[in-house]
């Protein structure tokens, strides 16, 4: 049944739920945004679900294949590893490792770049310039480096990742902010604002900041999904997750004996990455082109 | 212009000198001692402790030894690897044409491959050809390079035989080091099987390159698409249309010079990634080049090795991230114009 209007008005839908209906219309990024809420789900709740603890080593079951397999069995549904752990079990323990590490080092970089982006960004000439110039140089050191540095200072460790992964994100996440709000104060409402007496605290509170979230949205999944494989290939080269963990990337690097007897020791790990990665670009993607007629 | 110059490079000696001062807290900050740190020497006698002391200053300030680390390590003195005892500089250079090689292959692959595709998607009107080229990318996009590293050579070197999968070369040719990149040398060098030896060399690279190439291939096609997209609205190509000129005219002479623009910004702000996929791939496929000989610096606490390789790459980093920058300003005369207009 149609709707009846009563009202000569239209519905003038706010800035939110327009940005909502852009994004919905994309199945692709809602198909993302599913698969990063299950994401999320899993790293909480994962290890609670999981058939096996990560650590439990079936020696009836070396090398199991996954459960598609003519010699698979369903008890190991994604098949066991040379140890005879199950992978699925590893997989829902390693979420909250790869997943939920990622999350922690995204969120602490951005409310450090927030911080010094947002000052450097609101200050004109030399002092700007040096905040913002200081952490180029952090900038032009790559991740896998910095990680590399850290790891000779410190020694291996998943606790070392974060910082060296921190270390590396927190950089962009100024230089995105700074420039935003630079940007932004090159506007006509920006200097309108000013002429009403509004003085720099409430402009960049109420002004600014509301301008420069879709910025900080966009880098933030940027930043979630370089953090994640950024782990992963530091868990790879055994320089962050040490072995009987079962982050994913050091999970790849521990199936990688048996790649030619058993390569989905190696395969699984892998395409629980790519998944990963995929949904949360996805989402990215899609908000992106949500915001992009506002941003133009 | 010059003014310009002048600003970028002195953002290049101030970026480098931050650079040395992260390093200098860093090497300070190794759990060994600091001698061994600065100079890789394990059990230096009295006279050479006594030499390292006066070079690196030991017993002044800190800011005296930063400067005394700065003078030893811009004039080349990057120590002894600890566990080959060779000078680090002499590895150093042995090591990155390797890289720069590897890193030159696969930027070409992404360019000549990633350009045209790009252009294709934003012409297309075929929702299914974008849609489909657009995954493609995505999916290149999120792929961690160490699992498609395993997987193709899984795929082509161990199933199906084709390519090598480890090294640059087959260890029986024996080749001269001339210019240090291998392609250039077999073809270089005299012997009769300087021919094989290049194909050989040929082959060697393809798996690599081709994986470490995924991720800067994605990037071009997705900004050329992006770019040309936007570029095909304006109203120099309507006039350019409405001249009568051909689309392939249109395409190559008035709208990729534009679009290219932004793809050289995204090549520049790609360099640390690309970097950080280098070394991987490099140790996946056991390529001689600077990442796998860093990575093995860390396995081993090679200190300063460590030190050498980080300094170098990103001291590489800062200067090709700069001097893009600068080719972007001279490429495009809207930056130049706010270029002026901010002096």
């Amino acid at each position: 049944m149609p709707q009846i209007k009563i009202y000569q008005e239209d519905h003038i839908p706010s800035p939110m739920s327009r940005i909502w209906s852009a994004f919905t219309d994309n199945p692709f990024a809602f198909a993302g945004l599913w698969a990063v809420c299950c994401l999320l789900l899993l790293a909480l709740f994962g290890p609670l679900i999981a058939p096996y603890s990560a650590e439990h080593q079936d020696p009836l079951a070396l090398l199991l294949a996954p459960s598609w397999e003519p010699t698979g069995t369903v008890e190991h549904f994604l098949g066991t590893d040379d140890l005879g752990r199950d992978i699925f079990s590893r997989l829902l323990h390693g979420a909250h490792l790869t997943f939920g590490m990622a999350l922690a080092i995204v969120i602490t970089a951005l409310l450090l770049g927030f911080i010094i982006g947002s000052i450097s960004g609101m200050m004109k000439g030399l002092k700007s310039s040096i905040l913002s110039h200081l952490l180029d140089a952090l900038l032009s050191i790559p991740s896998l480096l910095m990680a590399i540095l850290v790891v000779a200072v410190t020694g291996p460790g998943l606790g070392n990742v974060f910082w060296a992964v921190g270390i590396a994100l927190t950089p962009q996440f100024v230089r995105a902010i700074h420039q935003a709000v630079h940007e932004e104060l090159q506007k006509e409402y920006v200097t309108a604002a000013k002429l009403d007496g509004a003085n720099s605290l409430q402009i960049f509170w109420y002004v600014i900041l509301p301008n420069i979230m879709d910025t900080m949205i966009i880098q933030t999944t940027l930043g979630i999904s370089a953090a994640i494989l950024d782990i992963a290939a530091l868990g790879f080269l055994n320089l962050g997750a040490q072995a009987p963990s079962p982050e994913w990337g050091a999970m790849v690097s521990q199936g990688l004996d048996n790649l030619l007897t058993a390569p989905w020791t190696v395969t699984i790990p892998g395409v629980a990455i790519l998944c990963s990665v995929l949904a949360i670009n996805l989402v990215g993607d899609g908000l992106r082109s949500a915001l992009s007629p506002i941003r133009s | 212009m010059a003014r310009y110059l002048i600003r970028r490079l002195n953002l290049f000696l101030a970026t480098s000198l931050v650079l040395f001062l992260v390093m200098f807290i860093a090497t300070g900050k190794f759990p060994v001692e600091h001698t061994f740190a600065l100079t890789g020497l394990q059990s230096p006698t009295s006279q050479e402790l006594a030499q390292i002391e006066q070079d690196y200053q030991l017993d002044s300030s800190q800011a005296h030894q930063f400067f005394a680390y700065l003078q030893q390590r811009l004039s080349g003195n990057l120590g002894i690897s600890a566990t080959s005892q060779n000078p680090v500089i002499d590895e150093l250079t042995a090591v990155l044409p390797a890289s720069f090689e590897l890193g030159i292959v696969a930027g070409l692959i992404a360019l000549v491959l990633g350009l045209p595709l790009g252009v294709l998607a934003s012409l297309s009107k075929h929702k299914i050809t974008q849609h489909t080229i657009m995954a493609i990318t995505l999916t290149g996009y999120s792929i961690p390079v160490f699992w498609l590293g395993l997987s193709l050579s899984l795929w082509f070197g161990v199933q199906l035989g084709w390519l090598p999968i480890s090294g640059q070369i087959n260890l029986l040719y024996d080749i001269r080091p001339v210019t240090g990149f291998l392609l250039i040398d077999t073809l270089l060098s005299d012997s009769q099987y300087a021919t094989s030896a290049f194909i050989d060399a040929l082959l060697h690279i393809i798996l690599p390159a081709v994986t470490l190439a995924v991720l800067p291939f994605t990037v071009v096609v997705r900004i050329t698409r992006a770019a040309m997209i936007s570029i095909m609205e304006q109203t120099y190509i309507k006039a350019a249309e409405a001249r009568g000129l051909h689309t392939s005219v249109i395409v190559l002479r008035h709208a990729l010079p534009n679009a290219f623009i932004p793809v050289l910004k995204n090549l520049g702000l790609m360099l640390g990634a690309f970097a950080s996929y280098a070394m991987v791939v490099e140790v996946i496929f056991s390529w001689p080049g600077v990442g796998a000989w860093l990575v093995s610096g860390i396995y081993q606490r090679d200190y300063t090795v460590i030190q050498g390789g980080i300094l170098a790459v990103a001291l590489i980093i800062i200067f090709l991230s700069i001097l893009i920058e600068v080719i972007h300003t001279a490429m495009n005369p809207l930056s130049r114009k706010e270029l002026y207009a901010a002096n």
